[in-house]
């Protein structure tokens, strides 16, 4: 580690011994592994910056971050102006996403994601105006540099900052709550990866942000050492970061040119020694690593007020003539910037999002640049080397940065072994490519990795819901029990209830001659029966051997009582105690917040019919058998409703795409009109076949019945 | 001779004092066996195999009163680990799961359901929320996707559909099988 780019007698003799084996350069630097590929950084470095590009349409993915979805604050047809919050939500770890440009918002729907699946996502589509009218000081700040993190922290997560470097977490919430936490601010300026230039060409130009940035970050944090890496690769960047932090504590570090130097754990090592355990955040050692981009973005959140609403790109890759860096508005297609570049040949293949050793194929070439994306790669395909057996040399276990093996996680993630790849801590991997990039046998080692990865959180998760499945249903069991037990103890409270009764009514027949069967009045009277009953029941000696059952029917007969001139709150008290039982499970809750429902109105029938017989008994008898009518007829307007709505979606089949109910098909949706694009069409046909299926199987199992 | 005798009554009589204790104080409870099934079941308390959950199930197969195949969604792989589990003969699959590759869950059609509760009582996780005459829906997160709504349903406004996959749930495919063994053997026979 050098701080001047002079070199030391032993780096001389390391670089002179490299011309020879070209792995001599790993004892340069202090991480293990790594490798030294062709850079190719020249290319995109050898055009200038594009500022003023802003395409026609944006495309705003609504999550563009680790976390959850945010939710669109604007409706269609809303005209927006440039750093104006379009979307954001509460309901978890989430980073705002403000209007890149002016324009108009004409639609917000499932656009494919710059994602490697190629799924798609809600997004917002914003037409441009070509104006680019701003809102100054969107995020209204008076310039000062707050003073406590938690200041900072919520002053980030409104400006939608998030980790530029690559993986997209919210960066307020990588922030420390505390002063004093954090020892080392560490900027990240290594730009590992070969054809990317984004970070070099930020460095070149923004770099007074950059510094500005991270002396705001070390002061509301209480940092003191404030150190940048930068690798040696980058002359001209070393020297504007030099002169834009001088007089500042900002000590720019000079670090060899190794891949994959850029990664966190690697450039953590490399400038203050400390090796992250794995497992462990930096924060907890003590460390804040953040890129040179997000830097620049918090200086402009918090002096300037200006949300992330572009960033720095690199378009690149040998199949562009003109490749080129460009502050890229939030949204811009990439196929478009990829055709700005001037292809050699038509784009016909996958565009790369990221560098040739990380990035990732995108599945359509018409995806939009997001807070994320650092680098579109052009690269024509070449025919693959073919993959041949391992012959375990071991390069790629002396290549690997993080110090794992790779070629035993290959062979058991292709044997399927998964434990056995878990504990070869294959979630350890960063994916940087080192060990495909070495391997003689070109085995695609990365992919059986990211493979694998899937594989077991696959497996955890049908585990976990596995024994989600078994509690609820050894809960469900526990409370069918208890449910028949207290039916049973209902029961026997009723009977109980009616032996009474009699011996009563026997006792008192002289006065109470046998009266009409008025409702009312019968109900009053077994009312007034059961009460008595009740009384009788306390005042027994308790002598009795069957004491407890009786005590509990008495209880239970009471209650009844109770209920019936409460009607609707009676038969709530089981739900209620399930609730207690298992507060925490809000969906236990829910269940039996329905469950109550469902008693209610049970409840509220039975008491409009309860002045027909005074006895609960026949009265649920009646209510079943009225039930039993009820639900016959329901079932035969369900069916109806059903077939009339299969007949509405046939009928409507060939003029209208819309699947929405009948009612709403009719109307000219704006959505639905609006740019219909392949994937909500080639959606919309399976919707179609799924439905048609549906309708079918319905068709013949009601015709199944009839005959 | 005599004492060489003493000394290794003495250790007996030791030794059979030890495991006594231990067989008293790390004593068991349940039976780890049926544990053991059950939690290679996969949990879908579908009834499939004949007994009205995965539990008891696992318990008739730790006394030995049932066949070893019955699992349908487990498949092939369940039935493995079961007799490994129970040392019994592996035995095919009389049935076999039609759709392993992706979870498929039960979703109600609220606009034909009537409100009749027969799903709720059907279901053996509580996965289905709704009250009498009112709309139910299925909680995709709970549902094992047993179809054991299905058939109780009076209006057949239950379909199983596969689960979306989102790119949180999305899962990188395996490469693409090559031809090259994982060992190449030498000399090559032709
Ligand atoms: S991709 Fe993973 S296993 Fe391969 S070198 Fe990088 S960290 Fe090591
Ligand atoms: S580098 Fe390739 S051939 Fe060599 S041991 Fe690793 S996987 Fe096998
Ligand atoms: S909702 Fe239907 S398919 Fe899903 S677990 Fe319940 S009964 Fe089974
Ligand atoms: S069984 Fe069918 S109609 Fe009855 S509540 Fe369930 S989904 Fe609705």
């Amino acid at each position: 580690m050098t701080t001047t780019p002079t070199r030391t007698f032993k780096q001389k003799l390391i670089l002179g011994l490299s011309k020879l084996y070209p792995m001599a350069k790993r004892a340069l630097y202090r991480f293990h592994g790594g490798v030294f590929p062709r850079y190719n950084k020249e290319l995109s470095l050898s055009h200038p910056l594009i500022t003023d590009f802003i395409p026609k349409t944006l495309v705003l993915p609504l999550q563009q971050h680790v976390g959850v979805i945010t939710e669109p604050l604007v409706t269609l047809g809303d005209l927006v102006l440039k750093n104006q919050l379009l979307a954001n939500t509460e309901k978890g770890l989430a980073a705002p996403i403000h209007a890149p440009t002016s324009g108009k918002i004409v639609a917000i729907e499932e656009r494919t994601l710059p994602h490697a699946s190629g799924l798609s996502g809600l997004s917002i589509i914003l037409e441009s105006d070509q104006k680019d009218q701003a809102i100054e000081n969107s995020l209204d700040v008076d310039g000062s540099i707050p003073e406590m993190p938690d200041k900072l922290k919520a002053l980030i997560h409104r400006a939608g900052i998030v980790g530029m470097g690559g993986a997209g977490f919210p960066t307020f919430a990588k922030i420390p709550s505390q002063k004093g936490q954090i020892k080392y601010l560490l900027i990240n300026g290594a730009e590992c990866e070969p054809f990317i230039t984004c970070d070099d060409v930020l460095m070149q130009t923004r770099a007074n942000d950059i510094v500005q940035g991270a002396l705001i970050v070390a002061q509301s944090l209480g940092i003191e050492h404030i150190l940048c890496g930068i690798e040696d690769n980058k002359g001209k960047a070393i020297k504007a970061m030099q002169k834009a932090a001088k007089d500042t504590n900002v000590q720019i570090k000079v670090v060899v040119t190794a891949y994959p130097m850029g990664g966190q754990t690697q450039l953590t090592q490399e400038l203050t020694g400390i090796e992250l355990p794995a497992h462990t955040h930096a924060i907890d050692v003590g460390v804040l690593m953040m890129n040179v981009a997000t830097f620049a973005a918090i200086y402009q959140a918090v002096i300037h007020g200006n949300p992330l609403t572009s960033r720095y790109v690199t378009v690149s890759g040998l199949g562009l003539n003109h490749p080129f860096n460009i502050d890229a508005r939030l949204g811009s297609s990439f196929k478009e910037l990829a055709l700005l570049a001037e292809p050699k040949t038509p784009l016909t293949y996958p565009l790369i999002k990221g560098g040739p050793m990380m990035g990732i194929e995108m599945q359509s070439n018409d995806v939009p640049i997001i807070k994320t994306t650092n680098c579109i790669l052009a690269t024509p395909p070449e025919p693959m080397e073919e993959p041949m057996p391992c012959i375990r040399c071991g390069e790629c276990m002396d290549a690997c940065p993080i110090n794992l093996l790779p070629q035993q996680l290959y062979w058991h993630s292709r044997s399927h072994e998964f434990d056995k790849v878990e504990e070869l801590k294959v979630f350890d991997c960063i994916e940087c490519g080192c060990c495909s990039f070495v391997c003689p046998s070109h085995i695609p080692l990365v992919q059986y990795y990211r493979f694998a990865k899937s594989e077991i959180k696959h497996i955890k998760q049908e585990e976990a819901t596995a024994e989600l499945a078994k509690k609820r249903h050894e809960f469900r069991q526990e409370r069918l029990e208890r449910e028949k037990k207290e039916r049973e103890d209902r029961i026997r409270a009723k009977k109980e209830a009616v032996k009474q009764k009699a011996a009563q009514k026997a006792s008192a027949e002289t006065t109470e001659t046998e009266k009409p069967k008025a409702n009312a009045a019968a109900a009053a009277a077994a009312r007034a029966a059961k009460a008595r009953a009740a009384k009788n029941g306390k005042e027994t000696p308790p002598a009795e051997p069957k004491l407890s059952a009786r005590d509990r029917a008495i209880a239970a007969a009471k209650k009844r009582t109770d209920a019936a001139s409460k009607p609707t709150e009676s038969n709530t008290t089981t739900p209620t105690k399930k609730q207690k039982d298992k507060p925490k499970d809000p969906k236990a809750a829910a269940m039996a917040a329905a469950k109550k429902r469902a008693a209610k109105a049970a409840k509220e029938k039975h008491s409009t019919q309860a002045d027909a017989t005074a006895s609960t008994e026949t009265d649920a008898t009646d209510t079943t058998d009225t039930m039993k009518d009820k639900r016959a007829a329901a079932v035969e307007a369900a069916r109806q409703k059903a077939a009339e709505k299969k007949r509405a979606k046939q009928s409507e089949q060939p003029e209208n795409d819309s699947l929405e109910t009948p009612s709403v098909a009719t109307k000219p949706s704006d959505e639905t009109t609006a740019t219909p694009n392949k994937a909500s069409d080639a959606k919309r046909k399976a919707a179609m076949a799924a439905a048609k299926a549906r309708a079918k199987k319905q068709q013949s199992k009601t015709t199944e019945e009839k005959t | 001779m005599i004492s060489a005798i003493l000394i290794f009554l003495a250790l007996a009589i030791l030794f059979g004092i030890l495991l006594g204790y231990a067989s008293v104080r790390f004593k068991i409870e349940g039976n780890p066996v049926a544990e053991q099934i059950d939690n290679v079941l996969p949990q879908t308390q579908c009834g499939q195999c004949g007994f009205p959950g995965c539990k008891p199930y696992a318990e008739a197969l730790a006394k030995g009163e049932s066949e070893v195949n019955l699992c349908v969604p487990g498949g092939h792989e369940v039935m493995i680990q079961i007799s490994e589990i129970t040392h019994r003969e592996p035995k095919e699959m009389e049935a076999e799961p039609e759709n392993i590759a992706q979870k498929i869950v039960a979703k109600i059609d609220e606009d034909i359901c009537i409100g009749c509760v027969h799903c709720i009582k059907a279901c053996p996780v509580d996965a289905i929320l709704g009250a009498t005459k009112m709309m139910h829906t299925v909680i995709e997160s709970e549902c094992t996707g047993c179809e054991k709504c299905i058939p109780v349903c009076p209006v057949d406004c239950i379909a199983m559909i596969p689960e979306e996959v989102t790119p949180q749930t999305w899962g990188w495919p395996e490469p693409t099988p090559q031809e090259a063994p994982l060992i190449q053997t030498f000399p090559p026979k032709d």
